[in-house]
């Protein structure tokens, strides 16, 4: 059998660099075991002539093995992933019944100020306070957010 | 972690109870923060990616599908995620940061000679520098093949494509390595 008259998988070109027979995809199930014994063979008879993509091989090879001998540092001693995925996963959940109570309590509260029997001027006042400190508290958070945007250290993590 | 108990875990979940989620985040979370690293260079993005990934696993478990394996299912998200933090930190910053201090050094290296156990070392630093300068499709490739040891079939799972792409992928992958390696002077082998 003249194993360099092989056709290259289909849909695929071979690779000029390759030896005749050869594709890309021949080589890496090749190099990385993922051929069955029959096609390996015909895989390394390919190869006995072909030196130069013995070389690559060898160059692969090498840096396979010292690719998987990595080892990352991944910060063992820090909080674990869980607490924080189980934070955000149950938080949410607080926050809606927190905001759904208070929204809820706030409004009842309003209506009871208005439905009283407080004079109008005593419910102006009352109201003139509670309007201006809102109305502060809606400038601070808008002055800090706008601070946020233009932040060139936002990013950075202390 | 054994399928049957994964899957009755999965079922668990979907009912909205979080607890049920922890022994799935604990047994997937070393690989995943690998894989994570791998993609994103550093150890404090990695974990930023890993966290949404697993959150946004749990709220999709109602999509998945209980035959399949919850690994490549969430090696996808993860991927996709990493990919997406990638791409909005870079276009926010625009610079590239190689982290020398994300590797551990193997002190029991090959036959205990010093100076060949540092000329190892000080090639794997110059090889996870030149994986940083890959194309991210070659990098995520490379990350799941090398570093994780994944099969072709896993990988296909994993990015979605054939097997037939996961081949030629690494093909070119392994090439550019080559190339940026080159173009470092580092000669390999």
């Amino acid at each position: 059998m003249n194993d360099t008259t092989l056709p290259p998988s289909p849909g695929e070109a071979p690779e000029p660099d390759l030896a005749p027979g050869l594709t890309p995809d021949l080589l890496m199930r090749f190099l990385d075991g993922e051929l069955p014994p029959e096609e390996r063979a015909r895989v390394e008879r390919l190869l006995a002539g072909a030196t130069e993509v013995q070389r690559d091989l060898l160059v692969y090879r090498q840096i396979h093995e010292d690719l998987s001998e990595i080892r990352l540092r991944t910060g063992g001693g820090r909080r674990s992933v869980w607490d924080r995925v189980h934070q955000r996963l149950t938080r949410p959940l607080g926050w809606i019944l927190l905001g759904t109570g208070a929204t809820a309590w706030l409004i009842y509260l309003a209506w009871l100020y208005l439905s009283s029997a407080t004079p109008s001027w005593e419910k102006l006042m009352s109201s003139a306070v509670v309007i201006g400190i809102l109305l502060l508290f809606a400038s601070v958070i808008h002055e800090r957010y706008r601070e946020w945007l233009t932040d060139p250290y936002r990013d950075v993590e202390r | 972690m054994q399928p049957e108990i994964e899957r009755e875990l999965i079922r668990k979940c979907r009912g909205g109870d979080a607890r049920f989620y922890e022994p799935i985040v604990r047994a997937y979370e070393p690989q995943g923060l690998r894989v994570a690293m791998g993609m994103m260079g550093n150890a404090d993005d990695a974990r930023d990616a890993l966290q949404d990934a697993f959150v946004k696993a749990f709220q999709s478990l109602g999509r998945f599908d209980t035959d399949r394996a919850f690994g490549p299912w969430f090696f996808q998200i993860l991927r996709n995620q990493c990919r997406d933090l990638l791409r909005s930190r870079k276009a926010r910053f625009r610079v590239e940061v190689v982290d020398d201090g994300i590797m551990e050094f193997r002190s029991d290296d090959d036959d205990g000679s010093f100076d060949r156990h540092f000329r190892r070392n000080d090639a794997r630093r110059l090889l996870w520098q030149a994986l940083e300068r890959l194309p991210e499709d070659q990098r995520e490739i490379l990350v799941l093949k090398e570093l994780e040891g994944f099969r072709y079939q896993e990988i296909a799972s994993i990015l979605d494509i054939p097997e037939g792409t996961v081949a030629s992928r690494l093909f070119n992958a392994r090439k550019g390595l080559k190339q940026v390696l080159d173009q470092m002077g580092v000669t390999y082998p």
